[in-house]
């Protein structure tokens, strides 16, 4: 067992705890530190799958609905970036797409790839995969742009001939990011130091 | 078994779960980790004094960025305005709860806890007061700070700018420049004073009280 494997950090107040299987507080906030990681594992898992499935109407549903003169006209989110492209506005469609596409994309693939290797010996550092979930943390918030975009739009764009509305595909997108970060934080970064065969 | 006192030596880094020995440094310095570089702990004095009115400018300004107008757009003489005001009006018209709801509580409701919370814990901490609700307010910081989203609104506002400058002439309010000082304050506070420094003055000023 390495050492690191003995202490745990709090993630409410960062203090370190040494563990054992009677105490499961932190010694000075005193919120659970050492959920079951068997319940973390399987949070996490429910989280995700209920954002994947999110993410497919978030994507072919409009999220953008704007209405000229009794005139109704939708924008998906790639609809949307082509869009932008075309119009020539490069660096608002890569921030859109890098936001909207690949952040969602890469934190799905990031989860499953960490709740994979809890199970198989996948041969990868801990400390990499430690810092790769950092980042995912750090990152995922920032898929919530173009529905700020929407909805600064919405209060914008809002006169009697003309008006901007988030479509269904807002709503969906919303929730997807709200599943997405309640996954990650399900996670317990216990179960990346798990080991091949221990049970939990 | 090991002690308190060892165990309060100990940190383990946020990004790459190293586990490092603290060491005393002299004032103003910065530890990092060895493996990943990110700022572990720092010695920095009179740091509760210098949060306090940081965090007093970034109440005011937080509270003129949500009172007046951020942006106003004018097209071919029609005027409309961001406030919060509008939003609520707007959300409410159209029937958005959901993702209303959701945009009030990430830029809004979130913050403003944060900042308010921030406000109340540093003034009980400096006349060394009310231990079990500053314990309750670090709490509650913890979990809400993952869900403020100010930053990302700001980034989504200039890019909602970007998409109406061709439609639309754009002029700034005063809440925009509030916005930009409230962003930047933040950063000089966390930059600062990072939770496991607050947590470590929570010990140090109140001892192993135990409520
Ligand atoms: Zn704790
Ligand atoms: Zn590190």
């Amino acid at each position: 067992m390495s050492r690191e494997l003995e202490y745990i950090r709090c993630h409410i107040c960062e203090a370190v705890n040494y563990v054992n299987e009677k105490e499961t507080k932190c010694r000075r906030c005193h919120e659970e530190i050492a959920p079951n990681l068997r319940l973390s594992y399987h949070k996490t898992l429910a989280f995700l799958i209920t954002a994947i499935i999110f993410y497919i109407p978030a994507n072919l549903y409009p999220i953008l609905v704007s209405k000229q003169f009794g005139k109704t006209t939708t924008n998906t989110i790639m609809g949307g970036i082509i869009h932008l492209w075309d119009a020539g506005s490069y660096p608002i469609a890569l921030i859109i797409l890098l936001a909207s596409v690949f952040v969602p994309l890469l934190k799905f693939i990031l989860i499953i790839y960490l709740l994979i290797s809890t199970r198989h010996n996948l041969h990868s550092s801990k400390v990499d995969k430690h810092k790769l979930f950092y980042i995912t943390e750090i990152i995922g918030p920032w898929s919530m742009v173009d529905v700020f975009v929407v909805v600064i739009l919405s209060v914008l764009i809002h006169f009697s001939g003309v008006q901007i509305f988030p479509g269904e595909g807002a709503t969906a997108f919303g929730l997807m990011v709200f599943f997405t970060m309640i996954s990650a934080q399900s996670f317990d970064p216990r179960l990346i130091n798990q080991q091949k065969g221990d049970t939990f | 078994m090991i002690t308190e006192e060892e165990l309060d030596n100990l940190i383990i880094c946020k990004k790459c779960h190293t586990l490092h020995k603290r060491v005393p440094l002299p004032p103003n310095k910065k530890a990092f980790c060895s493996k990943c570089d990110i700022l572990l702990y720092q010695n920095n004095p009179n740091i509760l004094n210098k949060t306090l009115a940081l965090v007093i400018a970034a109440t005011i300004s937080l509270f003129v960025a949500f009172k007046f107008t951020i942006v106003t757009i004018d097209i071919q003489g029609m005027e409309k305005s961001l406030t919060l005001y509008a939003l609520f009006m707007v959300i409410l018209e159209q029937h958005q709860y959901i993702v209303g709801v959701m945009f009030i509580f990430l830029i809004f409701i979130f913050p403003i806890t944060i900042i308010f919370s921030m406000l109340i814990l540093l003034i009980l901490m400096k006349r060394k007061k009310g231990g079990y609700l500053v314990k309750r307010l670090l709490i509650l910081l913890a979990h809400i700070r993952p869900w403020s989203m100010v930053d990302i609104f700001f980034i989504s506002l200039l890019v909602a700018m970007v998409k109406l400058f061709d439609y639309a002439y754009i002029e700034l309010g005063v809440s925009f420049i509030a916005l930009i000082f409230t962003l930047i304050l933040d950063i000089i506070i966390t930059k600062n004073l990072s939770f496991y420094e607050l947590w470590n003055l929570y010990t140090k000023i109140y001892g192993g009280v135990n409520e």
